[in-house]
């Protein structure tokens, strides 16, 4: 093949695939008859993109939910139970409530919950069951810092990044919707599988650094939105960075998310959008009552 | 060398695709303002002066498309569809419209469907339900079973789904912490 014309018809599917119905046009409009074969070509890669993307963001929210639920029972496995204050518990989820109704996805639910671990570690399920850690909770000062770490598992969820790290999992070939009827057998063991991957990607790899970053940026915005500080992430980050050297690294956010010292230069850097920023709530004495049930 | 070529495109497309679909807009850091902005919170209300202690005037549902007409301070002045003006919290809006989803066909999400503290179509302090009460699903059980979780596992997932979070004590949360629309 023509390799010139090859890199062209890519090109064109790459570009086209912001617009889904308008390339469709185009590669008719180029090849009306359906010969060329590199038209061709580059029509089955986009048509596969478009596709794959599609796997993973247009999921029920039913099967989404069920596959959250499925990794948060692996999640008390890996980081441990909930911490028992039932006090702490609603605070905690009256914070992330707040932020959840100005994110991405406001109209579904989320359940927040603080699980007793002595590693720093927060992290979403599909669906929007939200991990945090009481090390990570006991270690910060304000209700806004609270508010921007939950905010931006809030933010992961509203990307769906999770969905996208699995999205070509075995289990997803010919499944449409998760029900109970898939999950035994051989299907049952792909679920598994899947549910296996997703935990060693969000409990131990971590998402794609990118993902990271946009979680970070959305979450400041959510933070923004609802009335805290978003600098709240940024301290943080700070806190954390101090702490980094004696730290167990292994299942928590220094193994999972990208290096502190980039992360940190990059919500500074995006803080500059907010010039009203410490104007809003930072909320410590609240906040402090609320940490003495850890 | 294709291979790398159709590859380094298909993470473009990916790229480009995510970015277009949940790009958060910055209605509120523009210097000249949207002429439009979509409601993007399940709290939103038209307030009929720019501080939350004034009279609602209408609750607003997620994704309706207002007219602005001015910005003040951390509030938008506005005109609805059907002609009626009032405020609303900048970040009650985006300048885009939000994505809208519904949770299941279940009947436990009628809460959020109804208006509770998701979807809001009802006026948010109106609505007496909670948040969907829900325990385990039956696919989150059948994966409990085929995978040997413990109990202990399951009932703290269950306390967690069973954890009810009201719009109404939301919204006494952010009064009392003065926090967004509530701010002094």
């Amino acid at each position: 093949m023509n390799r010139r014309g090859f890199i062209k018809y890519i090109w064109a599917a790459g570009f086209f695939a912001a617009s889904p119905a308008f390339a469709f046009d185009i590669f008719k409009a180029l090849d009306p008859q359906g010969k060329n074969k590199d038209v061709q070509k580059a029509k089955t890669i986009f048509d596969g993109a478009s596709s794959i993307i599609s796997s993973a963001t247009d999921m029920d929210y039913k099967s989404e939910f069920a596959i959250g639920e499925s990794l948060a029972l692996e999640g008390f496995k890996r980081y441990g139970l909930p911490s028992k204050s039932k006090t702490l518990q609603e605070y905690v989820n009256l914070v992330g409530n707040s932020v959840a109704r100005n994110s991405l996805r406001p109209t579904i639910s989320y359940y927040f919950v603080v699980v007793d671990s002595p590693l720093y570690n927060a992290f979403a399920c599909p669906g929007g069951i939200i991990f945090v850690s009481s090390a990570l909770v006991k270690a910060m000062n304000y209700e806004a810092d609270l508010a921007c770490v939950l905010a931006h598992e809030v933010a992961h969820v509203g990307h769906k990044h999770a969905l996208q790290s699995i999205k070509r999992a075995k289990f997803f070939e010919g499944v449409g919707k998760i029900s109970t009827v898939n999950m035994k057998g051989e299907d049952g063991k792909k679920f598994r599988d899947m549910i296996g991957g997703l935990q060693e990607t969000l409990f131990d790899k971590g998402l794609d650094q990118g993902m990271e970053h946009e979680a970070d940026e959305s979450g400041m915005e959510i933070a923004y939105r609802t009335g805290y500080n978003p600098k709240g992430l940024v301290r943080i980050l700070h806190m954390l960075k101090k702490k980094e050297e004696k730290a167990k690294k292994k299942g928590s956010w220094f193994s999972t998310h990208p290096p502190l010292s980039e992360r940190i230069s990059k919500c500074e850097n995006h803080l500059k959008k907010y010039p009203d920023a410490n104007e809003l709530a930072e909320v410590n004495k609240r906040f402090a009552e609320y940490r003495r049930l850890l | 060398m294709k291979r790398l070529i159709l590859i380094s495109i298909l993470f473009v497309i990916a790229g480009c695709q995510n970015t277009e679909a949940y790009q958060i807009a910055e209605a509120s850091q523009s210097s000249e303002g949207p002429k439009n902005v979509w409601v993007s919170s399940t709290s939103a209300k038209l307030k009929a002066e720019s501080r939350s202690s004034s009279d609602t005037v209408t609750a607003l549902p997620v994704g309706l498309k207002l007219n602005v007409i001015a910005l003040e301070s951390r509030w938008y002045h506005v005109s609805t569809p059907d002609k009626k003006t009032g405020w609303v919290y900048r970040g009650w809006v985006r300048a885009e419209a939000p994505e809208q989803e519904v949770e299941s066909d279940d009947e436990d999400s009628l809460g959020s469907l109804l208006g509770d503290s998701s979807g809001s179509s009802i006026e948010a302090d109106s609505a007496d339900s909670t948040r969907s009460i829900r325990g385990l699903s039956p696919e989150a059980e059948e994966y409990a079973k085929q995978s040997g979780s413990p109990k202990k596992f399951k009932d703290a997932l269950d306390s967690v789904l069973s954890m009810r979070t009201k719009n109404r004590d939301v919204e006494t949360f952010l009064q009392k912490g003065k926090i967004g629309q509530y701010a002094e």
